[in-house]
């Protein structure tokens, strides 16, 4: 198996039934994509359960793929919508109501992460890591897919349907409520 | 290119420990997309009978059915051949195919006959056979002009050929031995002559001539207008009579060459010369090798 195969090439070859690309392609995405969704629905099991059927839906998609954008986009966006499932079963209608005025967010300066906390890298993942938990959904979404799938913002706009201004504001305030978390501390 | 990524925050992010997903969950995953691509690749391998199965099929199909009807077709076409030929008992033109054509005699009591080329009795002969060969082979090149589809009955092809054949020996005997006609059957003066039985069998062997047998046998007795002579004298057979002493003239009938050239002899002297002169003609065509006495010229 070449390395230097984009994901696009494995798809293709696993669509014809190359066994071996899939198993490459899943090598290189496994642990982005289990983050993503275990850091948006916090819980392991469900996780688990998100991830496994996501890959089962790349699986029975082989047929019906098409090079149309990055591979990364693609899965992500499925991974969007098998949360949206999740988020409607759950009861979780705050979704889609994280709407901040992006007018309100510029006139926020920018926060220094604490001296401190730059030493003590532990702390500050760990601050961090509690911030990110804190975030509103589409917020976390939106530094999830920067982060984890590497995604740009007209990418992040498509993979969860909304528009690039939208994602554009979702990930600013979630950049800005992270650094502020690792601020100094009142 | 990532817009408005803030590395600082980033490097922290990527520093914390990432979880992952259990190997039970992997091994999952991975054996479906492996159970899934042999699947995928099944068909693959079947593709060679996939592909070519349907046009190998439509192939075949067509040449078995365009087979069975070219075949159906040919015994068909040789059914339609054969159909409407009626076998002929007898083939009268067998009876002398090369035979010289005589003068014309007046057609009497046959139907006016169509004419048609003479069929050489070689010919005749080598295409029998070829008749038994097969259906198609007999349809595809077909019978000739008044030829019978069917072989022929065993037996008729004996009756003309013997009958021939007692016409030549007939006509090798020397003219002046030659029996007188009406003697043989009413007085039967002559006692050499063949015996009836051989006219008797020669009926038998003859088939009768029907009216419905008459125009199957039209077309090759056509080019001989004394069918009827030789008809005739194929019954006579063996007993040299021929049909025309029968009627030509009823006086040569009861008189041998002698008693006629006698006669002939009293009508001059006599002094019926002209009598005499018609009655020596008549003698002379009737007995053309006859070598005449010196007294009458």
């Amino acid at each position: 198996m070449r390395s230097e195969a984009s994901d696009e090439e494995l798809m293709l070859r696993y669509g014809k039934g190359d066994a071996r690309a899939f198993e490459a392609l899943y090598r290189r995405h496994r642990l982005p994509l289990y983050r993503f969704l275990l850091r948006q629905v916090g819980n392991a099991a469900t996780a688990e359960e998100l991830f496994q059927d996501l890959w089962m839906r790349v699986v029975n998609s082989r047929g019906r793929y098409e090079v149309r954008a990055k591979f990364t986009s693609w899965i992500y966006a499925i991974a969007h919508n098998r949360l949206m499932d999740f988020y409607r079963a759950d009861g979780r209608a705050s979704f889609l109501s994280q709407e901040e005025s992006e007018s309100v967010l510029e006139g926020t300066p920018a926060v220094e992460i604490a001296a401190d906390l730059r030493l003590d890298r532990k702390r500050a993942v760990e601050r961090l890591l509690a911030a990110l938990g804190e975030l509103p959904d589409a917020q976390r979404e939106a530094f999830l897919l920067q982060q984890e799938g590497e995604l740009s913002i007209e990418e992040i706009a498509a993979a969860t349907g909304v528009s690039r201004e939208t994602a554009k504001s979702r990930l600013r305030y979630a950049v800005a409520k992270l650094r502020a978390s690792l601020g100094k501390e009142s | 290119m990532i817009e408005q990524r803030d590395e600082e925050l980033s490097r922290i992010y990527r520093d914390a420990e990432g979880p992952r997903p259990p190997q039970r969950v992997d091994d999952n995953i991975l054996a479906a997309s492996q159970r899934v691509a042999g699947l995928v690749r099944r068909p693959a391998a079947i593709g060679f009978a996939r592909r070519w199965g349907v046009p190998v099929a439509l192939a075949a199909t067509v040449l078995v059915t365009s087979t069975l009807a070219l075949m159906v077709y040919e015994r068909q076409s040789g059914l339609d051949a054969t159909a409407p030929q009626v076998p002929p008992a007898g083939r009268p033109a067998k009876v002398s195919p090369a035979e010289p054509k005589p003068a014309a005699a007046p057609p009497a009591v046959l139907p006016p006959i169509a004419p048609a080329p003479p069929i050489p009795p070689d010919a005749m002969r080598r295409d029998q056979p070829q008749q038994y060969l097969g259906e198609s082979a007999a349809s595809s090149r077909g019978p000739g002009p008044g030829q019978p589809a069917f072989p022929e009955v065993p037996r008729t092809p004996e009756v003309p050929r013997t009958a021939e054949a007692l016409r030549k020996r007939e006509e090798a005997k020397p003219a002046p031995v030659a029996p007188v006609p009406g003697a043989n059957i009413r007085a039967g003066a002559i006692p050499p002559q063949p015996p009836v039985p051989d006219v008797q069998r020669a009926f038998e062997v003859q088939p009768p001539i029907r009216p419905a047998q008459a125009p199957a046998a039209a077309p090759e007795a056509s080019p001989r207008p004394d069918s009827k002579t030789r008809i005739q004298s194929a019954i006579s057979g063996s007993t040299g009579i021929r049909a025309t002493e029968f009627s030509a003239n009823p006086n040569a009938n009861e008189r041998t060459p002698e008693k006629w050239l006698e006669d002939i002899r009293k009508l001059r002297l006599d002094g019926k010369m002209a009598e005499a002169d018609r009655e020596l003609a008549e003698f002379k065509k009737r007995y053309p090798d006859f070598r005449l006495p010196e007294d009458l010229p």
